[in-house]
């Protein structure tokens, strides 16, 4: 760590006598002091105001969705089917069911094999699990629309290799568990690696199995950040559009069966919020806010379950 | 870090049972997720299984067209009273109506021969964006009158239901411009049904400009190739005497997709603007991409078309009429073959769609047809089957309801911003729909 | 623990049976199961690996094949030939990531101080927090917010205004259209500075109090030991935080077809439109018809997948390499 001092006053030579000597060095003192003191202040003003700037689109842009959608927000909206249209009434209920299906498929798909190739990582090094774990790099880094598009080729078009042959919810499922897994994996990796290895081997000492071990001993303590790294891939999931543009393609109708097209929210907020109707951005609106509200309580929500654990824990 | 190799995991006999307690409920999870979508997938077409389809196999005679027929079954004039015009009576393809009975019907004019009385299917279909507003009103209404059929319909873009019909990954599709013939998939032969008529608005947003601003090919191709930038550009002065034309920029705005309004645009300006728009990169064959992409913003389906024009001030950008009237914007007139600046509106577009004669998906090319009241950007939409069915019932389900679309269905359209399909168009469109086979290739229908 | 340790009696005898008993311990089924778990997820997250590049390079394999290596910079857009202009989309793609960065990383990295070590703690929780959460506000969102407010905002007010600022015109020159480059960036940088700015914070309140109070101790001003000791300190953190909202920049899609223009040339202007790998990506894929153009598309989202990928490896690797060389 570098830190290099203030720099040092009068490096001249002496020629002056001592009494002028020591007041030049302390008037040199005092300058270099309000100079640096001037610095920092601007400084802290230009970061003060860098804050803002960062934070004014994000707060407008949520202020505004909220300011848009709660007009759209009613009973109806929240429970009614979409109408045509030039039809009044309707809602997202689909969508919010919709997106709630796609991503609980998806989870229940990622969270298994993310843990368990986690627990795989965390037990073993060498050149298989380095791999694994450069795969994880590259697939987190994979945009969404790539897993989307792979997901249209293997599962919905024709010829691929587990081709249902229509478009469908579950293929939807599939490539959000995809674009879930790496977060899940390495969230779950490095929970559990902070499990201190002493209570480990305290465990294994004690001639405990070694599945009993991670089952008492690590996934326990790792509960915490198992779960909030799991919620916060959920939440990140359901927020995604790309993934389900070529694979759930989304549905007017109240579809739950995921071997049919079944709508999500972030579609409708697309095909809506893409259009000049008034009526139609309203919905786009609304959906944002009810979508934004999700997440909101699902990130919260990660926070809190592993606030409450960390406390129970102790 | 503990180390442990993996011999360490080897097995003999004895068990203790309490050692898998948590990976269990983990396995379950997976196994459950599994389950849920093997149980939720029996499809709802197991129920629909005809008993037995097919009874009479040969085609019926073709059909009078100028026999007027009631709208529908009083069902749906009484459940759909929100819907304007239902009970309106309209010019309709002629059926008898003993076979229908035997199918529960929903109002169409399309007589089954199966004799399965379910209708009960939910049906998926992809294609065009400028028929979404009058197919998500139509399917909404036949559902109305017949509870058992959900439609969903993805208005990605006419190439999509293209391509997507052509890989069998949807029911139906739906393209302004008909696959060039003889069209075909994975699933066989496919038919092209026409199912509205409509028109495409030449929009835009300058302040101080009424509708009606005349405009002819050439200038049009002028400013969509970047050759005319100022709204009081002496050509288009020249068009508009007396008119008050602003000296702002314009703002050419087209489909970043491809477009059945794209091509017919196209088709107009290969047809009149002459040189001008043929020699530039836009060539001699109309085409369903842009053909200039350099020039102006591209946006996505007719939605960001609109949108675009709706914010821009200046802005001048081709979208489907049913868009232009529901964001109500101001439409350019366009020059005729007689000699006349016509403004789009459900007359004009309904004039070119009546100049249609020997209408056929090879014959589909309506712009710039004759006729002095005609709107020279016009086109039929077609919808996109397969002719042979796997699924005997969910195609009878399907043909109904592209009957009733070309039908009963029509009413729907005016409000919409869209012209009733003249009647040879609905005639064409039945004797289309009465090529639907099963899998044995029997007819489904007989009249 | 260590007197725990010392009190530790020397080791006796070994008893008869223990070894025996220990090995029986290891070899109960449940440890079997335990491994086929651990194993079959491994083998399932590879094979996603495994599947995911492999579709993408046999999907992409015909129009590499028709086209050759040259599909990956030629600019020449032709429909009817199924022919992309790669390279340009590869141009946007840089460029619109390129203006992101820079107004993320100034803005982000400044924010991220004044969060970390600037601002009075009453402040700076409850905005760490609130940053935290904004940084799960979905794409999408941002993307309709772009489209509708922004979209009308650039060309009114702020297109026009950035033609009259004298040195930046050779930038901000040509029409003021709206959907710009420009407004893709701005709609990307939005996007990825909650990331750098929650991964930027935490890097930097994970250096260590010895290091400040020893820049402190020296005399230094509260801004002298953020430069001095908190941003070296967090560098790498800083970097990786970086890395990863480029890659989120460069893998957006569907919010950058919204507010880009979609035009298919190499842009003269940060106004001009223009188009990333991802929007052409998601305005062709769908109505692609299967065969050339289909591939065609294919081979975008594999040189997609490549660049990002690049992005981040290369990024991860990097900072490996630094934290090694720092501890030697």
């Amino acid at each position: 760590m570098t830190v290099t001092a203030p720099p040092a006053p009068g490096a001249e030579e002496f020629t002056e006598p001592i009494g002028v000597r020591r007041r030049l060095v302390r008037q040199r003192a005092r300058r270099s002091l309000v100079r640096r003191r001037l610095v920092s202040r601007g400084a802290v003003v230009v970061c003060a105001l860098a804050l803002a700037a960062s934070l004014a689109p994000l707060v407008g842009l949520v202020a505004y969705t909220v300011g848009r959608g709660w007009h759209v927000l009613s009973g109806a909206f929240l429970t009614h089917e979409p109408t045509p249209p030039g039809v009044p009434g309707g809602g997202i209920a689909n969508a919010i069911v919709g997106s709630v299906v796609l991503v609980a498929l998806g989870a229940a798909m990622a969270v298994p094999v993310g843990v368990a190739a986690a627990l795989f990582l965390l037990e073993r090094r060498g050149r298989i699990a380095g791999a694994l774990r450069f795969g994880a790099d590259v697939l987190t880094g994979v945009p969404s629309i790539a897993i989307g598009i792979v997901a249209y080729g293997l599962l919905i078009a024709p010829g691929g290799l587990l081709s249902l042959g229509h478009y469908s919810g579950l293929s939807g499922s599939v490539a959000l568990a995809v674009l879930m897994l790496p977060i899940v994996v390495r969230a779950s990796e490095s929970a559990m690696a902070a499990v201190p290895s002493e209570l480990r081997e305290a465990g294994l000492a004690l001639g405990v199995r070694r599945s009993r071990v991670m089952r008492s001993v690590v996934l326990r303590s790792a509960l915490p950040g198992l779960v909030t790294g799991n919620l916060l891939a959920v939440a990140r999931a359901v927020g995604e559009t790309a993934p389900l543009l070529f694979t759930a393609i989304g549905s007017q109708l109240f579809a739950l069966n995921p071997l049919q097209p079944v709508a999500a929210m972030p579609l409708v907020i697309y095909n809506d919020g893409t259009q000049p109707f008034p009526a139609a951005q309203q919905i786009a609106w609304g959906t944002a806010l009810v979508l934004l509200a999700l997440v909101l309580v699902l990130s919260v929500a990660a926070r809190a379950v592993a606030a409450f654990l960390n406390r129970r824990a102790r | 870090m503990v180390h442990h190799s993996e011999d360490g995991d080897r097995v003999r006999g004895s068990s203790r049972p309490g050692g898998r307690g948590l990976w269990l409920p983990l396995v379950a999870v997976g196994a459950a997720a599994v389950l849920a979508a093997a149980c939720s997938s029996t499809p709802t077409a197991a129920k629909l299984k005809p008993k037995d389809t097919t009874t009479t196999s040969t085609t019926a005679p073709a059909p009078t067209t100028t026999t007027t027929a009631a709208a529908s079954p009083s069902t749906t004039a009484a459940k759909s009273s929100a819907a304007p015009a239902t009970t309106t009576t309209v010019k309709a393809a002629a059926h008898s109506t003993t076979a229908a009975t035997s199918c529960s019907t929903s109002g169409g004019t399309l007589s089954a021969t199966c004799d399965t009385q379910s209708t009960s299917a939910t049906l998926t279909g992809a294609g065009a964006n400028s028929i979404q507003p009058f197919f998500s009103r139509v399917f909404y209404y036949f559902n109305q009158a017949d509870h058992g059929v959900n439609v969903n319909y993805s208005p990605a873009g006419s190439s999509v239901g293209v391509t997507d019909i052509e890989q069998d990954t949807v029911a139906f599709g739906d393209s302004e411009i008909p696959i060039k013939t003889p069209a075909s998939g994975t699933g066989g032969n496919i038919l092209q049904v026409p199912v509205d008529l409509g028109g495409v608005a030449l929009s835009y947003n300058v302040p101080g400009l009424s509708g009606g601003l005349k405009l002819n090919g050439p200038v049009l191709a002028g400013i969509f190739l970047g050759k005319i930038t100022k709204w009081d550009d002496a050509q288009i002065a020249a068009l508009n005497p007396g008119v008050n034309l602003p000296g702002s920029t314009i703002y050419p705005v087209h489909r970043a997709d491809s477009s059945g309004p794209g091509y017919d645009l196209d088709q107009y300006l290969i047809d009149t603007a002459g040189s001008t728009w043929t020699g530039s990169a836009a060539g001699t064959t109309a085409s369903t991409k842009w053909p200039i992409t350099n020039v102006g913003v591209g946006q996505q389906l007719n939605t960001g078309v609109a949108t675009y024009i709706q914010q821009t001030q200046g802005s001048i950008g081709y979208v489907e009429y049913a868009y232009s009237v529901q964001a109500g914007f101001t439409n350019a007139a366009l020059l005729n073959t007689a000699g006349d600046y016509v403004t789009p509106s459900q007359t004009s577009i309904a004039a070119a769609g009546a100049e249609a004669s020997g209408l056929s998906a090879t014959n589909f090319n309506i712009v710039n047809g004759a006729g002095a009241g005609t709107y020279p950007l016009a086109n039929f939409s077609w919808t996109l089957l397969y002719q042979k069915q796997a699924n005997a019932a969910q195609g009878v389900v399907l043909g109904k309801l592209v009957d009733w679309v070309t039908t009963t269905g029509q009413n729907q359209a005016k409000a919409l911003g869209y012209s009733p399909l003249p009647a040879n168009v609905v005639a064409l469109a039945h004797s289309t729909l009465l090529q639907l086979e099963n899998s044995a290739g029997k007819p489904l229908f007989s009249s | 623990m260590t007197t725990l340790l010392e009190e530790v009696p020397p080791p006796l005898a070994p008893v008869p049976g223990v070894a025996e008993a220990l090995g029986r311990r290891r070899r109960r089924p449940g440890g079997r199961l335990y491994a086929a778990l651990r194993w079959g997820g491994a083998l399932v997250f590879g094979a996603v690996v495994v599947a995911l590049v492999a579709t993408l390079v046999s999907g992409s394999s015909q129009a590499f094949g028709h086209f050759g290596l040259s599909l990956l910079w030629s600019d020449h857009y032709s429909p009817a030939k199924d022919q992309y202009p790669t390279g340009v989309f590869i141009v946007g793609t840089l460029i619109t990531t390129a203006v992101a960065l820079v107004l993320a990383v100034v803005v982000g990295v400044a924010t991220a101080a004044f969060l970390s070590e600037l601002a009075p703690r009453v402040v700076a929780a409850p905005l760490s927090v609130a940053v935290d959460l904004i940084a799960a506000v979905p794409s999408i969102v941002v993307g309709l917010w772009g489209l509708l407010v922004l979209t009308p905002a650039f060309s009114h007010h702020v297109e026009p205004f950035l033609k009259t600022i004298p040195v930046l015109e050779w930038f901000f020159h040509g029409a003021a259209l709206g959907p710009s480059m420009l407004l893709a960036g701005v709609v990307l940088a939005v996007m990825i500075v909650p990331t750098v700015v929650a991964l930027s914070r935490s890097a930097m309140t994970a250096v260590a109090v010895a290091d400040r109070e020893a820049a402190r101790a020296l005399g230094a001003t509260r801004w002298q030991v953020v430069r001095t000791a908190v941003i070296p300190g967090a560098r790498t953190g800083i970097e990786a935080s970086l890395t990863l909202a480029m890659g989120r920049a460069m893998g957006e899609t569907i919010a950058v077809a919204m507010v880009i223009g979609n035009s298919y040339t190499v842009p003269h202007s940060l106004l001009a439109p223009g188009a990333t790998l991802g929007s052409a990506i998601i305005n062709n894929f769908g109505e692609a018809a299967p065969g050339l153009d289909r591939s065609s598309v294919v081979a975008l989202v594999l040189v997609l997948v490549l660049i990002t990928a690049l992005v981040n490896v290369g990024g991860q690797l990097l900072l490996r390499a630094r934290t090694r060389s720092a501890r030697r």
